[in-house]
């Protein structure tokens, strides 16, 4: 099974850099996502691993061979396009057995491992079936079906999910990664779905402008974002400016209407702008007219309650903040209404502190 | 099968790839655009035949004439075709009714007839000029009327088709929107579509304009039919003339010396003109505004109710039955007269060379066509690719009688005279050919995912391996359109076959030849063997394709 380098790959096309030194180690058998807002160059990165982009400079290791100058069809690591692209002048079986004649396996042998595949993605009995006869769900099956066969352990998957109806979606996600798992395939997947990360990766890297600004697993990258752009793009948050009063096993910031809130430890300098996050689930509402408001960060009123099923998000305008959302269990859903004062809190350990970015913090957050 | 092994294998290294398009593009430049305009540089090299011929008042002013003549019915066609093109177009993308297969291969027959044969036959249902004994309508209509009611037959066809192609691309929805928004029909159509259609008159303007310019073997037999080929010319029929050794031919009234400098003169002319044309036209139409701020929506609503939409409709299908099919299938009546005596062996030698010419042109046109095409398609937003596809269109915009004038004079600088008649004809119908097999094969390719082929190189096959057992069976019906659409081009043409070589008998020429010796009947039944002939392949040919294709399915 083969672990996937990338060793500072670079590559612009005309004046737009899709890869800025890009750096990745994908271990055995690992199911990594590539995470990151369009354009970022998620699929720049997975194109150049199969070879269909090459570097302009920097070098790529399958198994510890450097493959960088190998051609697309000699590096055994087969896509699986968000179209699918099955052939569609061939059938299912002869899509599936598309890679097996390619390279001229024994025939037998080649039956054998298509019936298997076909089998393993519930389709046997669609084998005489054109590609357009087949439902968006079952294309995909098939997709990966032919991927199979081809034999190769390193799979690509360029946004596997996305031409899905969105329950189908959801469902497909467990059936893919245990197939991968079952496989013992080492997959990179690439996606702008951060439910669909979080839920399918063994490890997450958070890509933007041609760069890899944090890998590591998916609650890693939820809990302890490494940068105010993921903890802004991976799950909702709130995000408070202010200024350093204290740092040490906890920080604590001063908002610029007085409020002072709490976040985890820091080596922040007192008196330099800060940037905290805090996840919409990590945020506490306390009734105001309950005892515990004094314990509370900030206070506000609540100006929304929205109903999304399993949970609920309550919308709080805070005076000189703005809004500050609170996802909580919809079985508080008629605890608040809008014009009640409530309190806000959290627990400093689940909320990052960041040092203020050079650039500013619009831009740090901008998704393009 | 070692064969395609190794060329699946060689095909992995990128420079084999980058040198069998640089081939393609080597070809692509000597053999069809370099001789297609080289005629321009004998301006230079025999300028004391040109200046000569130029001073001469009579030359000057019949060749000042002829071009003015040929521009100005081109334009008027282009403009009769636009305005009754447009909502045959509409009838045939958004309508939907019973014999509609009907009418779309009824609208393509033209273009499977040789010009040759819509000259007679057209000048048979108008005018009924002397000699001939089926009864026409016998009209007395001027030489340059006539030549407009011709070219409107054979340039319809591929403006509807133009029309039609971006009709279907353009969303339904927008209409409607503009309706539910307040419009009615007329002003959304008007406002709304009319303006997305740009690129598609684009297109159909100078491929009528072109097919009109070019045209020769029609034009020709139309005015050698009502007897003024020695007095009234466009470009390409002046150029014919001159060759033409038959009596009131030209080649009898002038020196060879100011042949030459006549045909290098007006060829010049023509191309130079065309080539203006095609830049000018592309620019105006990208600029051009329709009025939009200006509605009139009591006009509009009264426009679009009542009796006026199914008039249009009647008027356009009337126009089509009576300017376009009965013209053209006119010459069946010499069926029902008594059979005259064909040379057969004649016809059916001019039939083989025909198809020896075109055949070989096709294949050649396919082979050096798809990776130009491949390249076009895919490097649209690069300079070289925008270059090439601009490029290619040359050869279609330039007559087809200049270029075989250009041909001719460029294969002989370089020492392959008229016993390579037979190659210098083939080499010249590629020329003219090869642009229609690359613009279908571009498009078919354009629509095609580049995913396709990436994922089969993924899945472990070489870039020709993944070019011929999946981009290929992909396109292989537009390869096929594009390749019976220059079959049948070439078929027809007898302008630059006549240039290059006058005495290559195809089956234009040997029907041009029999019309000029007043043989009317023998030509007409000639005609009728080569329709059918053509017709039999055509059909055969989406039997086959279609049968295979169910197969699959």
């Amino acid at each position: 099974m083969p672990e996937i380098v990338l060793d500072q790959l670079c590559k612009s096309f005309d004046g737009h850099v899709a890869a800025d030194s890009l750096s990745l180690r994908i271990a055995d058998g690992e199911y990594v996502c590539i995470l990151g807002p369009t354009g970022a160059g998620k699929t720049t990165c997975m194109r150049m691993v199969c070879g269909l982009t090459r570097p302009d400079s920097g070098r790529v290791y399958l198994d510890g061979r450097d493959v960088t100058d190998d051609s697309v069809d000699s590096r055994n690591a087969t896509m699986l396009s968000q179209t699918y692209a099955l052939f569609p002048h061939l059938n299912v079986y002869d899509n599936v057995m598309f890679a097996p004649r390619i390279k001229g396996w024994p025939e037998d042998n080649s039956r054998q491992i298509v019936r298997s595949m076909l089998h393993m993605v519930h389709l046997e009995q669609k084998a005489d079936w054109k590609p357009d006869e087949l439902s968006g769900g079952q294309q995909q099956r098939i997709a990966l079906a032919r991927a199979l066969a081809s034999g190769s352990k390193v799979l690509l998957l360029d946004e596997p999910l996305r031409a899905l109806d969105a329950r189908l979606r959801i469902n497909l996600r467990k059936e893919l990664r245990s197939l991968a798992k079952e496989m013992r395939l080492t997959c990179i997947h690439v996606t702008h779905d951060q439910d669909e990360a979080l839920e399918m990766a063994d490890k997450i890297a958070v890509i933007r402008k041609g760069r890899i600004i944090q890998f590591g697993t998916p609650r890693d990258v939820f809990e302890n974002p490494a940068t105010p752009f993921v903890a802004n793009f991976v799950g909702r948050s709130n995000t408070l400016v202010g200024k350093v009063v204290s740092s040490g096993d906890e920080t604590v910031v001063e908002m610029p209407s007085g409020a002072r809130i709490s976040a985890r430890g820091s080596d922040l300098q007192a008196g330099s702008d800060a940037v905290v996050t805090v996840k919409t689930g990590f945020t506490k509402l306390v009734r105001a007219s309950d005892d515990q408001v004094q314990g509370a960060f900030l206070e506000g009123t609540v100006e929304r309650v929205l109903y999304e099923g399993v949970t609920i998000t309550v919308e709080v305008r805070v005076d000189g903040i703005g809004l500050i959302s609170a996802g909580l269990p919809n079985r508080k859903y008629d605890d608040y209404s809008a014009g009640d004062r409530v309190g806000i809190s959290w627990i400093p350990s689940k909320a990052s502190v960041f040092r203020m970015p050079p650039e500013g913090l619009e831009e740090e957050m901008r998704l393009d | 099968m070692s064969l395609l092994k190794r060329i699946d294998e060689l095909s992995g290294s990128s420079k084999v790839r980058k040198a069998w398009f640089s081939f393609a593009c080597a070809i692509f430049l000597v053999v069809i655009v370099i001789p297609s305009i080289f005629v321009v540089t004998n301006l230079v090299t025999d300028w004391d035949l040109v200046s000569m011929v130029a001073q001469d008042e009579a030359i000057r002013s019949t060749i000042i004439g002829a071009v003015a003549n040929s521009f100005s019915i081109a334009l008027i066609v282009t403009v009769i075709d636009i305005l009754v093109g447009l909502p045959m177009a509409w009838i045939m993308v958004r309508k939907d009714f019973s014999g509609k297969k009907w009418l779309d291969t009824l609208l393509d027959m033209p273009l499977a007839f040789p010009t040759a044969v819509l000259g007679i036959s057209v000048v048979m249902f108008w005018v009924a000029p002397e000699g001939v004994n089926i009864p026409g309508l016998g009209l007395n209509l001027s030489p340059y009327m006539l030549l407009v009611l011709l070219h409107i037959l054979f340039t319809y066809p591929y403006m509807v088709r133009s029309l039609s192609a971006i009709l279907e691309q353009i969303d339904p929805n927008y209409e409607t929107a503009a309706m539910t928004l307040g419009a009615s029909r007329w002003t959304a159509v008007r406002t709304i579509t009319i303006p997305l259609f740009r690129a598609g008159l684009a297109t159909g303007f100078i491929l009528c304009f072109a097919r009109s310019l070019s045209e020769t073997g029609g034009t020709y037999i139309a005015l050698s039919m009502m007897d003024v080929k020695s007095s009234f010319f466009t470009g390409p029929s002046f150029i014919s003339w001159l060759k033409d050794t038959e009596p009131g031919g030209g080649a009898l009234m002038y020196s060879s010396d100011e042949m030459m400098g006549a045909q290098i003169l007006i060829s010049v002319v023509m191309i130079v003109l065309a080539l203006i044309l095609l830049i000018v036209v592309r620019r105006l139409i990208a600029r051009f505004h329709f009025p939009m701020d200006k509605v009139w929506p009591e006009l509009g609503r009264k426009v679009s109710r009542g009796a006026l939409p199914k008039a249009k409709d009647f008027v356009t299908i009337a126009f089509l039955i009576v300017v376009v099919l009965l013209p053209a299938f006119y010459i069946f009546m010499y069926l029902a007269e008594p059979a005259s005596d064909i040379d057969y062996g004649g016809l059916l030698g001019s039939i083989g060379i025909s198809f020896l010419v075109a055949g070989v042109a096709v294949v050649v046109d396919i082979l050096i066509g798809i990776p130009m095409a491949m390249y076009i398609a895919r490097h649209k937003g690069q300079k070289l690719g925008q270059l090439l596809d601009s490029v290619v269109n040359v050869p279609l915009i330039i007559p087809t009688t200049a270029l075989g004038v250009s041909l001719a004079l460029f294969w002989g600088s370089l020492g392959l005279d008229s016993t390579f008649a037979l190659l210098l004809v083939i080499l010249g119908h590629i020329s003219f050919t090869y642009p229609l097999v690359v613009r279908n094969l571009v498009g078919a390719i354009e629509e095609v995912d580049p995913a396709y082929e990436e994922v089969a190189m993924t899945l472990g096959a070489k870039p020709f391996q993944a070019f011929r057992k999946v981009l290929f069976p992909i396109v292989k019906s537009a390869v096929i359109a594009g390749g019976i659409l220059a079959f049948t081009r070439s078929l027809g043409e007898t302008g630059a076959t006549l240039a290059i070589s006058p005495t290559m008998n195809t089956v234009p020429v040997y029907i041009t030849n029999l019309v000029n010796q007043h043989a009317y009947s023998e030509a007409a039944m000639c005609s009728i063997v080569l329709i059918l002939i053509c017709f039999v392949i055509i059909f055969g040919l989406r039997m086959i394709t279609n049968r295979r294709s169910r197969r699959n399915a």
